[in-house]
């Protein structure tokens, strides 16, 4: 679990580096939070590109950010980057005052996929690539919305476990403001990951690790003394949410087919 | 003898509710008097398993699943698709055929296919022999998929005196036809009937059904006679139980009207090989 965050650190940013030249980009975007990912990422850009050539999108939905639309604009101006403060609230309020709802998921998702909106839009604008944020432990459980925070055009932090992010954030120094502060996915007011999830980040990445990386099965990481009820809750989410890391299945009919056996590397020409 | 096919669509990495399915198409079966039934290929699995392949494994020998199995085999004899664990760690696709309360012969699939749609080698590791083994019904052999796609499998079970060559198979559809189904289904049914005419055995293939991950999985099985005649054949891409007598004297009947079991000369062939293959070079 633990990692070497220089060498981290070096890896990530010569990747940002790398495919943004291959896409001929000099400009990353990325939605900033205020939260330990998004920072870490703006961080990684700025060691990759120079600050001039990060831009951050903050968009905030009404108050439910508060504190943290405050830290993100701070963290931009520190970091003297370019930044647009977006209010979502007119877009997602004039879509729900039409189809009203009390679900505070559709909401969320609703929510994350009009930041989305605004960072294709914005990325367009500036020709800027987006980066995303998602982490490991949000894409092996499924927690982000599908075409919504998990939409990118690069996703630097892919790999990392939360926790390790968090090993990463110390060495690249930020500010033990953002590494206090509690996960959240934004998606309503006082909502935090691990409430959500029933677990700690802490818990959650070992077990995790014991299955993804040492491909340990169920029982065998119950017998190391995980409690099954967990190592259970966290094999659901993985199966549950295996659609999420996949483009949709297209029926294979002709004898070449997009996806079965039209097969290019992404970096095709690049 | 009475054979029947069954063209299923196994859920992929569930192996207790196609372990279900199995049963009820045994019990189907036994009702019918049926004395074999083949599933196809990884019947008991699905077959785009990926990395679920080592959580599926079993072992024929212990697994409790597979007794059951046994222990039905007795009034009727099937053929069985499953992930075999030979060694720690070594895991392969193998066919079981079971009979008289026992697994009278496990074959491991030699030719894995991974080019364009396929990643079997990925997967799986690859068996090493093709066998004939003996049956109630007669020598048979079995082969997995692109196995039969190969003629010289299809020919050492001749050579090893196949009467039934068994063909499991869960091969995805490719290509448009003018005629129904997908264009790829006119070289299984060409192997098979090439294999039967001129191999003299009964041709039995059983492919299955359903999607995967958008793969299209063909039907389209049938039974070809050592004639090289086609006696009965499902139809594309639906589900379905193909039941159908056939008359094992037939394999008596063409092999006295034409003897290319008689005259063939493996020692020939054998020694052309040795030859051949001294001089390969890369």
């Amino acid at each position: 679990m633990k990692i070497n965050p220089a060498f981290a650190e070096k890896l990530l940013t010569r990747f940002i580096k790398e495919e943004l030249s291959k896409f001929h980009f000099t400009k990353g975007i990325l939605g900033l939070s205020g939260g330990l990912d998004s920072t870490v990422c703006t961080h990684l850009a700025i060691r990759a590109l120079g600050p001039k050539n990060v831009i951050v999108l903050i968009m905030p939905y009404k108050n439910t950010y508060g504190r943290d639309v405050q830290d993100a604009t701070d963290i931009a101006h520190r970091l003297k980057l370019k930044s647009h403060v977006i209010d979502i609230s007119p877009m997602v309020d004039a879509y729900y005052t039409k189809h009203p709802t009390d679900n505070r998921i559709l909401k969320g998702n609703k929510m994350a996929r009009e930041r989305m909106s605004i960072l294709y839009d914005f990325s367009e604008r500036e020709k800027a690539l987006i980066l995303g944020t998602s982490n490991k432990t949000e894409l092996l459980l499924g927690y982000g919305t599908i075409h919504g925070d998990m939409a990118c055009a690069l996703n630097p932090l892919g790999d990392l476990y939360k926790t390790q992010i968090r090993q990463l954030a110390r060495h690249l120094k930020i500010p033990e403001k953002i590494l206090k502060k509690k996960p959240t996915a934004g998606l309503w007011t006082g909502q935090t990951d691990e409430g959500e999830l029933g677990l700690s980040y802490a818990k959650i990445d070992k077990i995790l690790y014991q299955l993804a990386d040492l491909r340990k099965s169920k029982k065998e990481v119950i017998s190391e003394g995980f409690p099954k009820q967990d190592v259970e809750k966290i094999i659901g989410l993985i199966k549950g949410s295996e659609f999420k890391r996949h483009l949709p299945s297209i029926p294979k009919i002709s004898a070449r087919t997009v996806g079965h056996d039209f097969l290019y590397p992404y970096d095709r020409d690049r | 003898m009475k054979i029947a096919l069954a063209q299923i669509s196994p859920k992929l990495g569930d192996i207790d509710q196609n372990f279900r399915m199995h049963i009820d198409y045994i019990q189907k079966a036994k009702k019918k008097n049926v004395d074999l039934l083949i599933f196809p290929e990884l019947s008991l699995t699905g077959y785009t398993l990926k990395d679920m392949v080592e959580e599926i494994a079993l072992d024929p020998h212990t697994d409790p699943l597979f007794k059951k199995l046994k222990g039905l085999s007795r009034e009727i004899s099937f053929v069985v698709g499953f992930v075999e664990e030979k060694e720690k760690g070594l895991l392969v696709n193998s066919a079981a055929f079971f009979s008289q309360g026992k697994i009278s012969h496990i074959h491991r699939k030699i030719y894995l296919p991974t080019y364009g749609m396929f990643e079997e080698l990925k997967f799986f590791g690859q068996g090493k022999n093709f066998h004939t083994f003996p049956t109630p019904f007669g020598k048979a052999g079995m082969l997995i998929c692109y196995d039969f796609l190969h003629i010289s499998s299809s020919y050492l079970l001749f050579v090893g005196g196949s009467e039934l060559i068994i063909a499991i198979s869960a091969a995805p559809g490719r290509g448009f036809s003018d005629d129904e189904g997908y264009a790829s289904a006119r070289m299984w049914e060409l192997m098979g009937e090439a294999v039967s005419r001129f191999f003299q055995s009964f041709v039995i293939y059983c492919n299955r059904v359903g999607f995967e991950d958008g793969k299209s999985f063909a039907g389209g099985s049938f039974i070809y006679n050592p004639g090289g005649q086609l006696v009965a054949k499902s139809p594309y891409v639906d589900e379905d139980f193909l039941v159908k007598n056939i008359d094992l004297e037939e394999i008596r009947r063409f092999r006295k009207y034409r003897p290319y079991r008689r005259d063939e000369k493996p020692e020939v062939t054998l020694e052309a090989f040795k030859r051949i293959v001294a001089k390969y070079e890369d």
